[in-house]
């Protein structure tokens, strides 16, 4: 008897695992490909439960939240660039205001006089700064939202999308047209990439786990 | 039933393949190959460790299924080579494992014909000094001995699984066998093997 005989004869001493004894190893693997994106609908083992055993205590947990795919995380990415220029559109917007002249602006077809300028001067700027900081909310609640996999949420980004499209256009300043262009697109490239095949997936997972919880 | 019978006639390749679309397809995977990767865990790091381990090979060729070479149809050789990567990390466990089985007590020995019972009492016999040199292997050289020993993969699958020249292989293990050889010879292994025999 050789070396690689005594081995194998060693070998033979540890049989094949009986098939309970892979049971939980299997329901960690399967709890795996549930959360997978490209899983879809797919419900491991017991086809009616997305809950899946502890495979340390055996009792049944509530099902996660499926980890976000590449995409959404990228989009996630795209809606903080989105509020970040924002910010910046705002703070630049905040520092010329002061250069702003009567007849930049019409209320209702008509050019606003001096004196009503000097006037409204404190109600623009607060309508400014609320509108800034309203945007950059949306865009932070957005991102948040869409990562935590909510499907209202990828509608409403589109829906907001949509709304600030006419904003394209218009009497503006290049600087103000430039700001709305790359805004614009930001959101355009995130509402895309939340679009995608592996995001909608990954948004069809939520719902069925928040299903699931509240049943 | 149909599907049944088609992931059974599937190669390994080609249900990877297809669990890139389907995920749940993977698990076919695991019923095929879990039984032997948790073997040679057992083995390799004790039951205890194993039972872990298993679960995260394939939750690790899982992840890296969309990197997958589907030239191999035959997937043993990538999944045990997850599974030594990840014994490797337990290699201070599995030093010290082989030192508490050095010690351990002999199991019932199984009934046979009376080559095979001299065949186990010798194995058995040996094994603390199998145990004891395995323990002095290189990590690398170690890996090649057992997973040809005990797994009985070939060199071109031991080269895949452990991302190793088939030259590298076929060194390692030749290191390995002297080194295993030595430490037999320099205790006597044949004279240990005549007592035994002697005495039934």
């Amino acid at each position: 008897m050789n070396d690689m005989e005594l081995l194998r004869e060693l070998a033979q001493e540890t049989p094949l695992p009986a098939p309970a004894e892979l049971d939980a190893a299997r329901a960690r693997l399967l709890a795996a490909i549930a959360a997978d994106p490209a899983a879809g609908g797919f419900t491991p083992g017991v086809e009616a439960s997305t809950y899946q055993p502890d495979p340390s205590t055996g009792q049944l947990v509530e099902p996660l939240r499926p980890p976000a795919p590449a995409p959404v995380l990228t989009a996630v990415k795209f809606m903080h660039a989105g509020a970040a220029g924002t910010a910046a559109y705002l703070i630049i917007a905040l520092a010329y205001i002061g250069d702003i002249k009567a007849y930049h602006l019409t209320v209702l077809g008509h050019h606003l006089t001096t004196a009503q300028l000097s006037h409204l001067r404190p109600l623009i700027v607060t309508l400014v700064i609320a509108v800034g900081l309203a945007v950059i909310g949306l865009w932070l609640w957005m991102a948040r939202a869409n990562g935590q996999g909510r499907s209202w949420a990828r509608i409403l980004s589109t829906v907001l999308l949509g709304l600030a499209t006419p904003g394209l256009t218009g009497d503006h300043g290049v600087l103000q047209v430039f700001a709305a262009w790359l805004t614009w697109l930001t959101g355009l490239v995130a509402v895309w990439l939340l679009w995608r095949p592996v995001s909608s997936a990954f948004f069809k997972q939520c719902r069925q786990a928040a299903r699931t919880r509240q049943s | 039933m149909r599907g049944r019978r088609e992931s059974a006639a599937a190669t390994d390749a080609a249900v990877i393949e297809s669990s890139r679309r389907q995920p749940e397809r993977f698990a076919v995977l695991f019923d095929r190959h879990a039984p032997h990767i948790y073997r040679y865990l057992a083995r390799r790091t004790g039951r205890q460790a194993a039972d872990d381990l298993v679960a995260e090979t394939f939750l690790a060729a899982f992840a890296k299924r969309d990197r997958y070479d589907l030239r191999y149809a035959d997937a043993r050789p990538w999944l045990y080579g997850i599974a030594t990567n990840l014994a490797g990390q337990h290699r201070r466990d599995e030093a010290r494992q082989y030192k508490i089985s050095q010690a351990a007590a002999a199991e019932p020995e199984v009934p046979g014909h009376a080559e095979r019972v001299a065949a186990d009492v010798t194995a058995r016999a040996m094994r603390p000094l199998l145990d004891a040199a395995l323990a002095t292997l290189p990590a690398g050289d170690r890996d090649v001995l057992l997973l040809i020993a005990w797994e009985e993969l070939t060199y071109q699958e031991v080269s895949r699984a452990l991302d190793i020249p088939v030259g590298t292989v076929r060194s390692r293990l030749n290191r390995a066998r002297t080194k295993v050889r030595q430490v037999l010879a320099g205790t006597d292994a044949a004279a240990t093997y005549k007592e035994i025999t002697t005495n039934e």
